[in-house]
């Protein structure tokens, strides 16, 4: 059997409509911005409940369109974790501003207690990733950034519909950035991205900011760039939005199946399960005693578990300048040895979900 | 005027894509059978095409023809500190790439082909001058000898803006090919187009390209390893998909443009209150678009508009005197023929599939104006 990780030729066995969807697009030839995308916006905004929605080319731009937005550029601090996907520290440094990080915790989250003794002066935000689809501490976070009098902007790009107590990612700071990449909860058939925020001013200027600067065709008020959703993306994710409710369910029932099955297995460790946070899943990971044979064993029973990710950020060549070591950050570097991911996406057949357990409880010899 | 006429907008995209509907959605729904919608074989296939249409080795797709110039003057190593010299009468996306890295833009003021004086070029070189950008604006070539003549003198980068020209000639070699690197858009309104935003940067440089392919993917090398902080621009498989498909008609396409030039040139050559581009005997111009002078301009454009005829500016206010250049330190009177132009400036319809009555209707309509 062959279990993947990505799943989109399985969301895609009937795309007649979709297909029908962009025809009209394509026969009205309004490529840029325009209605589709006007909707989508609406939808984005209304299932994350914030004001306003602003579709961007992706999750990495959304973060660095909203550092941006809100001045952050070079001389200033923005905190955040070495476990994380790449993009996020990439957008923070292409901003000019200078990644500080923070170690991770238990949850694979940032560890809030350690937040407040990396600000400095000239610390402007904290970028706190819910990583995996899991929210981090932001009741802690959110009293440390209104001591300091910083921002915070959530990087939610895998993380579309988690909450904390109740309170939805993307709501909890200044902005929140999401991801439509195509192996995302909610995706669209390319890299898009959405920004979500509260303040009429941050998100017009953030419409601003991905047109060029442009107020109309021929005014510039100032230098953005180009970064729009591409209307014909809008278009498969005004399908699919309506989606986003049953796919979350899908992964957390997936997950849940996961956990249950595992609970005997001593070398298996996962998260602790916070009763006031909604995980949504996007990634299932875990950590496992001989993680490395684990991984090789499960793609050669054909499933494709995945390392999100082997190389803590803060260890990159990429992040050299920034003078961290091996040892900075303990809990973040153990834990890239340990941690593995299965597929748990919402298009499993209970035969894929078995076969998955009972390959991993047969490695175990359980 | 002509009763009853037909609203003849300025560009019609629908139209454009009526006759290759079929052809497009194959090619989408091919890219949905295999799923790969980032990189991928369409890409490298485009890539590899777009490569040889310039004659350059490499072609790295992009999100967006800005993120093209700003992925490339990164990859020339061009940042704070830094000049780089342009001219004040493109699209914003060819000075805002400079301020996006953190360097100086610095204008020159343009000829009467629209595009960059070289003759003004060595008075605005300093010690801080890193790079040239020419723009091939309208889709003619700029003096590229004597800009690389300069460059060359002063050891100065060249990046060729070709956003609006592909396939345009210079010399009997093509646009893209003289610069370090060069960037191009496929924004919808350009002759080659995506459906969507999506760019491309070429170039010979075997390490250039090496470093923009990791540049555009958020500086990871491999899936697991990152060598330099990026963000991600990479052109959709889908846009990809579909620019291939578009690349078989790119010849016809550009040289219906050149007809509808010649036409233009030809049928107002007797009219002197209007100046039509010329093109010189080594210039392969291919009109993205077809700029025409009138010191009457907004009077023209309204008559046209009143006769449904629909017209374009490229662009009214000149970059040096918008609001975001205050900074720069210029002024109105700064650079006299791009503000000049900038009043007369008036872009007629020249999309492939103009059909000949409304071309000749458009001139009909242009000599009446003048006849009142």
């Amino acid at each position: 059997m062959r279990v993947p990780f990505s799943y989109l030729d399985r969301q895609f066995a009937d795309v007649d409509d979709y297909l029908a969807d962009i025809k009209q697009l394509v026969l009205t030839g309004d490529f840029t911005l325009g209605t589709a995308l006007d909707e989508f916006e609406m939808q984005f905004a209304r299932i994350s409940g914030m004001p306003h929605a602003i579709g961007v080319a992706s999750g990495t731009d959304a973060i660095i369109y909203s550092l941006k937005a809100l001045d952050i550029g070079p001389g200033d601090e923005v905190i955040t974790t070495p476990m994380t996907f790449i993009a996020t520290v990439g957008a923070i440094a292409m901003t000019g501003a200078t990644p500080v990080f923070v170690d991770s915790n238990d949850d694979f989250l940032i560890n809030a207690d350690k937040i407040e003794e990396c600000i400095t002066s000239n610390t402007k935000a904290i970028l706190p990733v819910h990583y995996a689809g899991n929210v981090a501490d932001m009741t802690t976070i959110k009293n440390i950034a209104e001591k300091h009098k910083i921002y915070i902007i959530e990087d939610a790009c895998q993380a579309i519909g988690a909450s904390l107590n109740n309170l939805q990612v993307g709501s909890w700071g200044e902005a929140a950035c999401f991801s439509l990449h195509p192996l995302k909860n909610l995706n669209v058939w390319s890299d898009g991205g959405v920004i979500v925020c509260r303040s009429q001013q941050l998100a017009d200027k953030l419409r601003l900011m991905r047109n060029h600067g442009l107020i109309n065709r021929d005014e510039v008020v100032m230098f953005g760039g180009n970064s729009r959703l591409d209307t014909v993306q809008a278009v498969v994710g005004n399908r699919l939005i309506s989606q986003t409710q049953w796919i979350t369910e899908q992964r957390i029932t997936n997950a849940h199946y996961y956990d249950k099955s595992f609970a005997d297995i001593s070398e298996i460790n996962f998260p602790p399960r916070r009763l006031n946070a909604k995980h949504v899943y996007h990634l299932y990971m875990m950590r496992a005693e001989r993680r490395d044979a684990l991984l090789e064993y499960l793609i050669n029973k054909g499933i494709e578990a995945k390392i999100h990710y082997p190389i803590p950020v803060h260890l990159q060549k990429a992040a050299k300048h920034l003078g961290y070591k091996t040892g900075d950050f303990p809990k973040c570097e153990v834990d890239c040895n340990q941690i593995i991911s299965l597929p748990a996406h919402q298009h499993l057949s209970d035969a894929e979900i078995s076969y998955t357990i009972d390959s991993v409880r047969r490695f175990y010899c359980k | 005027m002509i009763a009853n006429a037909p609203e003849l907008p300025y560009v019609d995209i629908a139209q454009q894509h009526l006759s290759i509907k079929g052809e497009l959605m194959e090619a989408i729904s091919t890219v949905l059978d295999h799923g790969q919608f980032i990189l991928g074989k369409e890409l490298e296939k485009f890539e590899g095409q777009f490569a040889e249409l310039c004659s350059t080795r490499f072609a790295v797709g992009v999100n967006s023809g800005t993120d093209a110039l700003v992925l490339a003057l990164r990859v020339l190593g061009v940042g704070p500190g830094d000049e780089v010299i342009t001219v004040p009468n493109s699209f914003i996306g060819s000075v805002a790439c400079i301020k996006l890295v953190g360097a100086k833009p610095v204008f020159v003021d343009v000829g009467e082909d629209y595009n960059m004086d070289p003759n003004q070029l060595e008075r605005a070189i300093t010690t801080k001058t890193k790079a040239i950008l020419p723009v091939h604006l309208t889709g003619r070539p700029a003096d590229m000898r004597s800009i690389l003549a300069i460059a060359d003198e002063y050891d100065l980068i060249v990046l060729e803006d070709c956003a609006q020209a592909v396939m345009a000639e210079y010399r009997s070699r093509r646009v893209g090919s003289f610069g370090d690197c060069s960037c191009f858009s496929l924004h919808p309104l350009k002759t080659l187009s995506a459906c969507g935003d999506s760019g491309i940067i070429v170039t010979d440089n075997e390490e250039h390209y090496e470093q923009l392919l990791i540049l555009r993917n958020m500086g990871l090398k491999s899936r697991d390893d990152c060598f330099y902080w990026s963000s991600n621009s990479r052109l959709d498989s889908i846009q990809a998909a579909i620019l291939l498909v578009k690349m078989k008609y790119l010849h016809e396409w550009t040289e219906k443009r050149r007809k509808h030039a010649a036409f233009y040139r030809e049928s107002l050559k007797d009219l002197s209150e209007i100046e039509v581009p010329n093109e010189l005997p080594y210039e392969k111009a291919v009109y993205h678009t077809l700029m025409i002078q009138t010191t009457r301009r907004d009077a023209l454009k309204a008559y046209l508009d009143k006769n449904g005829i629909g017209t374009s500016i490229h662009y009214p206010v000149p970059i040096h005197l918008q609001r975001v250049a205050v900074n720069l330190g210029y002024e109105a009177g700064s650079f006299p023929a791009a503000e000049r132009q900038a009043k007369q400036i008036l872009s007629l319809p020249v999309y492939h599939n103009l059909i000949p009555e409304n071309l000749e209707r458009i001139v009909q309509m242009i000599k009446q104006f003048y006849k009142q």
